[in-house]
């Protein structure tokens, strides 16, 4: 034992990012459920005027569950893990804390900016990258001030080794700052012309190098938003609450480096048959195929964690989510290179089949992980049992009935669309006009709209549940070392 | 420079470093595997770093702020 | 050494840099300058198209409209001949798009009409039996921003020489002279056009976002 005189973590900004996860997430995923049944019903689009056509709102869910929803899980995760596995206390700096605060307030602020201008249609039109300049500053200070809290953290760690989670957050700061800073150069144009808007920029590359950076970005902002740092969580709370060491951890290691190194040469596969660069686009093939290998490696790790073990996911509704999360991200790593290949893309380019995808990894892996991380961290956070196991239960059945309607949905939608495009009749003309392709998918968008309100009802389960573990479930005496305790 | 030199820069710098990384990874790989039996690390052990998080749980491996670097090896 | 950077964050941060930004140095940057040559024939964006771009932007018309022919029969059959890189010379940004929940807009001025666009716009399900694109009725009451794209022009032709005032070339001149010219390339767009709103403001001097986006789609050919 330690000889520290109780010391213990400090998870108040780790707890205020929670609550701005469940909180983005609700919007995030309320406004994705609007514009799904946008697709089907049109009339939805003029609830509020201009403020509610389906071009406004795209960027807005977009950006609400990508900044919002999923950075503010992972930083409430990395202000949980980070103390944990380096062993050291917030609370044992002053400037780390104040660091995490401002953190948190700063980037509040920026959501709250970025809304509104989103909502006015100020963007640069690039995904994911909508912001206009003054906000790219404001994302570039946040991060840096993330980026002392997480070197800070480890400089003052009594853990010698860091534990492979805190490389993924490693890497997620880096990576993300690169990507960012080089997708987002931009001239504003009142300083060099003098008139015109104050916060409009013209991009520094132009036509097809803007395409070519900014697919670089958006490949890999997926990769360091989706997928990096939540591998940094399914190795500290799968192992965690089913108190089984990782499988390998060699093979973590190795993945690690794997994966960093290959991803980023995968992103010339949203730009196949495009204008890049032959060799750009043939890289991005196969590199996306070469991706299954490290991608895999981690995700059968984390299956393998269970080996012998696998009572508890009948007996865990936790480690259910978290396997079933490992799943879905073996699934969608998959899919992906097979709609990178470049016959497969052909067809699959332009059609709903894209978004499906998107969405079985983000519905699956991503949400999954970061509902499970969540409630792993109440009990030990608030010093509560979990509220409800019942409800969790139900959430679970309800949220992957409402993935597999919308994965399903949206294979048929895109294959079908695809198809359509390029079907000819006995003359070689083409056979359907454009407006055929979009009636026929009607049924489908309706379905995908019904998964996702599924998916949001689930999601409406699990901040109750929550919310009720934070204020209103029993108390705990002594933290769990392994299984988070819940009533039944 | 003409677009042709660039293009055969490029080949030959992708080709050189694709060498270097991939040595990189298998000495890696062969370090991870080898590393336990000549008596060096046991990577294994890291895996506790998850399980034994309490801030009273003793560290994998201490910090000793006097002879950081000696320790090892 | 292998273990060294394990327990070195600085040292380990640089090797993940290192390793993840060796696939952008590689693929992205040498393309450059290659692409960028314009095709011949290819011109910048007048001020009023410029503006009419902004106004696409504003409400992510690329969010469901792509700009990239593919080389295939049955793409270019439906929309024309297949996109060539230098075509884009002068896009700031880029904007082909990652879905077609409705069709390509590559060439659309090649075969659409200001007439049809301004009934499209108000009205799609008018113009297209069973579309589901939403109406932009507010491009009819707010205001093009003529100042900005003006601003971007200026910008471009400084810093990136984009060859604005060059022989052959859209001309800019001063800002009054700019707004002259919009207004003078807007005037056929609004004789054309039915609204009455717009045709007022018009006269009043005042360009609306409809008549910009207009002047843009018809430029895409």
């Amino acid at each position: 034992m330690q000889s520290s005189n109780m010391i213990n973590y400090d998870y108040s900004v780790a707890k205020c990012f929670a609550i701005a996860t469940i909180v983005f997430g609700i919007v995030g995923m309320a406004i994705g459920v609007l514009i799904a049944f946008q697709m089907a019903y049109p009339e939805l689009n003029y609830l509020a005027g201009e403020y509610s056509t389906f071009g406004r709102l795209r960027p807005l869910h977009t950006d609400a569950v990508i900044f919002g929803f999923i950075l503010s899980g992972v930083w409430s995760t990395w202000y949980y893990i980070g103390q944990r596995v380096l062993k050291v206390s917030m609370a044992e700096s002053p400037f780390l804390m104040f660091m995490g605060k401002l953190h948190f307030w700063l980037y509040i602020v920026g959501v709250a900016v970025v809304v509104v201008t989103l909502f006015m249609g100020i963007t640069t039109s690039k995904e994911y990258a909508e912001f206009e300049w003054p906000i790219d500053i404001v994302i570039v200070l946040i991060w840096v001030i993330w980026g002392m809290g997480i070197f800070g953290l480890i400089g003052i760690r009594r853990e010698k080794t860091l534990y492979i989670s805190i490389w993924y957050f490693i890497a997620t700061f880096l990576g993300v700052a690169m990507l960012y800073l080089f997708n987002n150069m931009a001239v504003p144009t009142y300083f060099v012309a003098g008139l015109g808007k104050w916060y409009h920029s013209v991009s520094m590359y132009a036509g097809t190098n803007d395409a070519m950076v900014q697919w670089w970005y958006g490949h890999n902002a997926v990769a360091f938003v989706f997928t990096v740092p939540i591998i940094a969580m399914v190795y500290y709370f799968l192992p965690k609450e089913s108190g089984q060491p990782v499988f390998s951890y060699k093979l973590s290691l190795l993945s690690f480096w794997g994966l960093m190194f290959v991803y980023l040469w995968a992103g010339g596969h949203h730009l196949l048959y495009s204008t890049v660069p032959d060799w750009v686009q043939t890289m991005g093939s196969i590199f996306s195929v070469v991706l299954i290998l490290p991608s895999w490696g981690s995700a059968i790790n984390m299956l393998l964690t269970m080996k012998g073990e696998w009572g508890q996911l009948k007996s865990n509704p936790l480690i259910k989510f978290m396997i079933l999360a490992s799943t879905f991200y073996m699934f969608s790593t998959i899919e992906g290179p097979i709609q990178a290949i470049k016959s497969v893309n052909a067809l699959a380019h332009f059609t709903d089949w894209i978004p499906g995808h998107v969405h079985d990894g983000t519905l699956g892996w991503v949400g999954f992980m970061i509902i499970a991380s969540l409630l792993h961290m109440a009990p030990r956070m608030f010093k509560r049992e979990i509220y409800s196991k019942k409800l969790l239960e139900a959430q679970f059945w309800i949220q992957t009935t409402g993935i597999v309607l919308y994965f399903s949905s949206m294979w048929i939608a895109g294959i079908t669309q695809g198809m359509m495009w390029r079907a000819a009749d006995q003359y070689g003309n083409l056979a359907y006009s454009f407006i055929d392709t979009v009636n026929v998918l009607h049924p489908y968008y309706t379905i995908r709209g019904v998964g996702g309100l599924l998916y949001l009802v689930g999601f409406f389960m699990f901040s109750y549940n929550f919310y009720k573990t934070m204020t209103a479930s029993k108390a705990i005496e002594e933290e769990p070392q392994s299984a988070s305790p819940m009533a039944a | 420079m003409e677009m042709e030199s660039i293009r055969e820069l490029q080949a030959y710098g992708y080709a050189f470093a694709s060498f270097v990384f991939a040595m990189i990874l298998y000495g890696y790989i062969y370090h991870l595997y080898t590393s336990k039996k000549k008596g060096g690390k046991d990577y294994e052990k890291y895996s506790k770093m998850a399980l034994n998080d309490s801030i009273e749980d003793s560290p994998v491996e201490k910090i000793e702020p006097s002879n950081e670097d000696k320790e090892e090896r | 050494m292998f273990h060294w950077l394990e327990k070195n964050p600085f040292f380990f941060a640089v090797g993940v840099f290192v390793v993840i930004a060796y696939a952008g140095v590689v693929t992205v940057l040498p393309d450059f300058m290659n692409s960028a040559r314009p095709v011949v024939g290819t011109k910048p964006y007048t001020v009023l198209q410029l503006a009419g771009r902004h106004v696409y932007i504003k409400d992510s018309c690329n969010a469901c409209h792509s700009q990239l022919i593919r080389p295939f029969k049955s793409e270019t059959d439906r929309y024309g001949m297949y996109s060539l890189s230098g075509e884009y010379a002068y896009d700031r940004p880029f904007l082909w798009g990652s879905k077609r929940t409705g069709p390509d807009l590559m060439r659309v001025g090649n075969y659409r009409t200001t007439d049809w666009h301004e009934h499209h716009m108000l009205d799609p399900l008018s113009v297209v039996p069973g579309s589901i694109m939403p109406s932009y009725k507010h491009m009819f009451s707010n205001v093009a921003d003529v100042e900005t794209a003006y601003a971007e022009a200026l910008t471009v032709k400084k810093v990136f020489n984009v060859p604005y005032d060059e022989k052959g070339m859209p001309k800019l001149g001063t800002y009054d002279e700019a707004t002259k010219m919009a207004l003078a390339e807007a005037k056929p767009i609004v004789d054309d056009m039915k609204n009455p709103e717009v045709k007022e403001a018009f006269a009043r001097g005042e360009i609306k976002e409809i008549v910009a986006i207009i002047a843009y789609l018809n430029s895409l050919k």
